[in-house]
This record gives structure tokens, sequence and C-alpha cells, in this order.
């Protein structure tokens, strides 16, 4: 056990808890990182029994999201944490929300995409959503790995990255809104594209939640409704943090 | 005669012999002074504080480790500080041995084209080569103490490590990149300490995924022109202007062509099977209605064993892709009934126990010799060349069965005595298994 905060418990019971916590936390985020790319795919290549098979899976989701709440209600009541253990654990009950809001948005989009693989498809074949698609995946992804690193410099580049999702988001609305207007018979296709893509911006919000836990976790500090600039020079002067939990190698 | 005596011994005596002058000299000092005691105990002060100070040198060249430059003393301490020097010498040599050891072995490891990464019993990472830092995004020091599933968070992998099942490895999709597979096995050894080895096989993934589309695309694009020329062979076959020389050539060339078509039907159904992808969920099938239609189906041949049984000791429902549970219980059946004369017996049989549930067919037919049966399910594998072609198998009964059991993950199991017979199991996990509740069973 070299995660060096995690460590320094009395009970080994404790930390084992705690490690077991966050691994399914982690398990959880890698089943919805595979929804969200199966979906994806699915309204790219116009595969509907992928699309189905995605918002079928959903349930699992939602199972691991109840288990895992369950566990850190059972820590909170027997072990009393304190500190930065306190922090792992709110944050924890945090990010499996978030994530699964992501598994319902990629569920949207899986249902969607078996919808419009039956309508003739864009002579793009969705290349913007593709491209979208793949910002999102990513930043859910790098989410993850700062959460499994505790590395908040990372989250805050994630955190970042959202600015670039909403720009994509506007842009897209935009090319949607002229295609309506050049050809009424697209509107349908079109306003189930705007969900696509309405989730996938959400998606990335989720994303940048995920990275503030981290930070969170990491920090102390509640980095919601700041400014990016701010929390980064505030972090830059915390540089050396004492006593936060921070994986760091033997 | 003298014996050459060891520098240990001399030293010791040289000690003792100092010790004794002390004595004498405090003694004669006493005596000059009047005062013997006192003069015994200031020799033997002296000769103590001699004692501390060197004393004192010895232990501060250890504290300060500076082995290279031992002090310059005599005697016994002398021989103790020769010791140590030597003792460490020979440390330093073992260690710079074994450095130098650990040191080629991970150059070595650091250089396999393959991912490599230790995990202690909590399957933390321990260290990793550079390949399998690039396989698997880890970062050198930072990541070294984390658990690989935290990191590696397929569902797949995840699902391999739950089950605890590392005899195969497991192909996973790599979440961050696009088309990107890698083959994981984990390799326990020592006490609890595990190996994971990382392999990149998009190449593989992508050449298998060419051959199956090729497979199929051309098996499709066959089936067209093949409609086309059964159609006129019919109509040939029934044109009763037709030449009575070429009766039998256009009823030969229409069997043909029918055979060719199952051939083709076969080849796209096993490329759809082939799909790499999660084992099939399903629902449930009544195993009993299945087998009735079967035995149907053999008794509707022209040519079937006289005896045909079907023996049901389970009312349990199997849960699997209906259409492909069929497909393999059909070529199994009709495997037996293809090979056993009109004199023998078949005997379908449904039932289950703790390990799941079973079907099997059992024949009297011809038997498999032995040596076949481990590449039965091999795609267009033969027996007996001369004979299966006549009995007009697409030869791709077999490898369908096993591929629709391995998606069900259900084994197939053949028994086989030459001239006997042959029996053809097929083994469902009990999770496959679904106990009907309703009484409906009369």
């Amino acid at each position: 056990m070299e995660t060096a905060d995690l460590s320094h418990h009395i009970s080994r019971r404790f930390n084992e808890d705690l490690e077991r916590v966050r691994s399914k936390v982690l398990a959880m985020g890698g089943f919805v990182e595979q929804q969200l790319q199966k979906a994806i795919t699915a309204l790219t290549e116009g595969d509907s029994t992928l699309g189905e098979s995605v918002a079928l899976g959903d349930y699992q989701v939602n199972n691991m999201e109840v288990s895992i709440d369950e566990e850190c209600s059972r820590i909170l009541a027997t072990r009393a944490p304190a500190a930065g253990d306190l922090r792992v654990i709110v944050a924890i009950i945090k990010t499996i929300t978030d994530l699964e809001r992501i598994g319902d948005e990629g569920e949207k989009i899986g249902y969607i995409a078996s919808r419009l693989a039956t309508m003739e498809r864009p002579a793009d074949k969705y290349r913007e959503i593709k491209h979208l698609g793949r910002i999102v995946s990513e930043m859910v992804h790098d989410a993850l790995d700062a959460f499994a690193r505790m590395d908040a410099e990372s989250a805050l580049r994630v955190a970042r990255q959202d600015r670039l999702v909403d720009e994509e988001y506007e842009a897209i609305q935009r090319q949607s809104i002229t295609f309506m207007m050049e050809d009424p018979r697209t509107i349908r296709r079109a306003l189930d594209v705007m969900w696509v893509v309405r989730s996938l911006e959400r998606i990335g919000d989720h994303a940048k939640n995920i990275s503030e836990y981290v930070i969170y976790m990491v920090y102390g500090k509640d980095v919601r409704h700041t400014s990016l600039d701010d929390v980064e020079r505030e972090l830059r002067e915390r540089a050396a943090p004492a006593g936060v939990p921070r994986s760091t190698g033997p | 005669m003298r014996t050459q005596l060891q520098p240990a011994t001399q030293a010791w005596w040289f000690a003792a012999g100092r010790l004794l002058g002390t004595i004498a000299a405090g003694l004669i000092i006493g005596a000059l002074i009047g005062s013997v005691w006192g003069g015994l105990a200031c020799a033997l002060a002296v000769h103590l504080a001699w004692q501390l100070v060197v004393l004192f040198r010895v232990e501060w060249w250890v504290r300060h480790r500076s082995f290279a430059d031992p002090p310059d003393i005599g005697g016994v301490w002398g021989q103790i500080i020769s010791q140590i020097v030597r003792l460490h010498r020979r440390k330093r040599f073992h260690k710079q041995r074994f450095v130098q050891l650990v040191r080629q072995l991970q150059s070595s490891t650091a250089a396999l084209p393959n991912g490599v990464v230790i995990l202690n019993p909590q399957r933390e990472i321990v260290w990793f080569n550079r390949m399998a830092g690039r396989l698997l995004d880890l970062r050198r020091a930072v990541d070294l103490g984390l658990r690989i599933e935290n990191l590696l968070r397929e569902p797949e992998f995840t699902r391999y490590l739950r089950l605890q099942d590392y005899s195969n490895p497991v192909i996973v999709r790599r979440a961050s990149r696009e088309d990107c597979y890698l083959s994981l096995q984990i390799v326990p050894y020592g006490d609890g300490q595990q190996l994971l080895l990382a392999d990149d096989v998009s190449r593989q993934m992508r050449l298998e995924a060419v051959r199956r589309d090729f497979v199929a695309n051309a098996s499709h694009e066959l089936r067209s022109p093949l409609t086309v020329i059964c159609g006129y062979l019919e109509t040939l076959s029934q044109d009763p202007a037709l030449d009575r020389d070429l009766a039998g050539p256009v009823a030969e060339m229409r069997r043909q062509a029918e055979r060719m078509t199952g051939i083709i039907h076969d080849l796209l159904e096993l490329s759809r099977l082939e799909q790499p992808g999660d084992p099939v969920g399903g629902e449930p099938v009544d195993v009993a209605a299945l087998l009735a239609l079967l035995r149907k189906d053999v008794l509707a041949r022209p040519v079937h064993p006289r005896e045909l049984r079907v023996r049901i000791d389970s009312d349990a429902a199997l849960i699997g892709e209906e259409s492909e549970i069929h497909s393999a219980f059909s070529n199994l059946v009709d495997n037996a009934a293809k090979y056993t004369p009109a004199e023998g017996s078949i005997e379908m049989r449904w039932w289950v126990d703790e390990d799941g549930g079973h079907f099997s067919v059992t024949d009297t037919g011809i038997g498999i010799p032995s040596e076949h049966i481990p590449r039965l399910t091999e795609r267009f594998y033969r027996v007996d060349p001369g004979r299966s072609r006549a009995t007009g198998g697409s030869g791709l009964g077999l490898a369908i069965v096993k591929h629709v059991l391995q998606r069900h993950g259900a084994e197939l199991e053949v028994r086989s005595a030459i001239g006997k017979g042959s029996t053809f199991s097929c083994h469902f996990p009990p999770q496959r298994v679904q106990a009907i509740r309703t009484a409906t069973a009369v």
C-alpha cells in the first residue's frame, strides 16, 4: 500500500475499504466510458443494434451507483472518517452521481442512434458529432485518470477543456440551423442531432464536475463556480500542500 | 621450535604485555613516590584513558562510514578494524555484482517488445517497462503504487480480474485511443506477485476483420448469381420437352447448385457468428419443443434411421438466442442422421444437473477415428473426403456449432468409437438454464 496518505490509518481494514470503493468508482467510470464510446460509434456508423445495446446496458450503471452509494454510507457510519478521508468519500458520492448522469446521456445517445440508423444519413456522416464525441470521451477519460492518480493539475486541464466543448456545441448548433433553413425535410433529423450534441455537451460538463471534485479531494478547496485562472494561481501557490491525499511512488 | 604466531594472537599477546607493563610501571612509580596503590591507580587510569581515545576513534570511523580510510591503530583494535574493512569490501563486491545483475535484467525486460508490469498482491504497480508505459499510458514515477485496475478501467479487463481465470489473455479495446486493441494477460508468480503482459494486437484484429468482411461479402455476392442459376435449372428440370439424355445432368446440376447455396448460407452464418462481441443474452428457449421440431426434420428425410428417440429429463428452458441454438442443435442432429444407417438409432437428450444444462445426440453410426476428433470443428475439415461430399454437407456445420456454443459460454464434447457410433454433447453453464416456474407441463 503505497498511496501515501491513505496508508496512515491505524486500521488496515479502513484502508482496504477506501481503496476498494475507489476501485469500484473507477470500474464504474470505465463502464460508462465504454457506453459513451459505443453510443457515439453507433451513431456515426449507423449501427442500430449497438445503439440499442447501449440503451439497454444503462441499468448496470444505475446498479453500480446504488452499490457504491451504500458502501459510502456504510463507511461514513462505521468509520466516521475525517479530513482527507472524509473528502475522498464526499468526492466519491458526488462523482458517482455525475457518472450516472453521463450514463443516462449515453443511453439517450444510444437510443437516438438506433432511431437515426433507419433514416438517411447526411453527407458528412456526422463528422462534427464524431469530433465532439472524441473530445468529450477524452475529457471523461482524463478526468477519471486524474481521479485515479489524485492529480489536480491534470484535473484542471480537463476543466479547461470544457470551453472547447461549448464552442463546438455552438458551431454545430449554427450549422444545424442552416441545414434546417435550407431544407425543411431535414428538420426531424437535425432535431435529433441537436439532442445528441446537447447530451455530449452535458457530458462535458459532468466531466468538468468530476475533475473539480478531484481538485477538492486533493487540496480541500471547493473550486466550483470560480474562475479557473484563480484556481490555477492558488494551486501554484500551494504547490507543496501538506497532509493531502496524493499518490506518490515509493 | 617456535611457530609463526597469527597476527591476531600476536596482537592479543601484545595487549596483555602492555597491560602488564602498565601495571609494572605503576608499581615502580608507586614504590618511588611511596604509595603503591596510588601509583597503580594512576597507571590504570592512563591506560583506560588511552583505550577510551582508541575506542572513540574507532566508533567515529564506523559512524562516518569512511571505510576507504581506516584509522592507523595497532593492536587488537587494529585487528577489528581490518576485519570490518574486509567484510565491507566483500559486501560491496557482492552488492555491485547484484546491482549489475538486476540492472542487466531490468534493461533486458525494458527492451522487450511486449509490455511488462510487475504487480504486488494488491495489484499495485511495482515496476513497468518502457513498452508497458507506452501501451497502457502509464507515467513513470507517478503511477507506481497505483492499482492497475484504477488506470486500466476497460470493463473487459475488470471482468477478467473479477473472474480470476488467467489461463487465457483478454482482448481489450483501449478506450483512450481509436482502434487500438490490447491483449492483456496476468501471470501469477512467486508469493502472490503478478506479472501483467500487454501486447498490441490492433493489426491482427484489423486483419481478422478484413478477412471476415471478405468472406461475408464474397458469399453475399455469390448468392445472387446462384439464385438465377438455380431458378433456370428448376425450370429446365421440369420442362417436358427436355432431351432425355440431358435430364440426368440437369438434375445433378440442380443438386450441386443447391448444395452450393447451402455452403454459402453456412458461410454467411459463420461470418455473422464470428463477429466479436459480448456473449449473447437471449430469451428462454423451450428445448422440448425444439427437439420435437428437429425430430420431425429427420423423419422428413428420404432415408432416415429407423429408431429416433427424444428424451427430455428436465422441463427447464435454455437461455440463449433461439435461432442460433436451433442452428447448432440441428447441425448436430443432421450429422447424426447423415452418418447413421437406416437400421441404426439416434437418441437426443436434454437434462439438467448442478453443472448446468446438457444436450446430447447419440447415434449408432460409423463413428469417428479418435485422431480426427480434435480437428472436427475446423472449417471444411473432412474425416473421409470422398464420403462427406457424397452426403452433401457444407463442411461448416460443426464450425457453426462451435461458435454458437462459444457465444453461449458452452462447450462441445465428442466421444466416438469406430463402428459403434458417436455422442456429441453440449454443456451449458448453470446461468444459462432457467427452471420453468409455471406448472404448465402436462
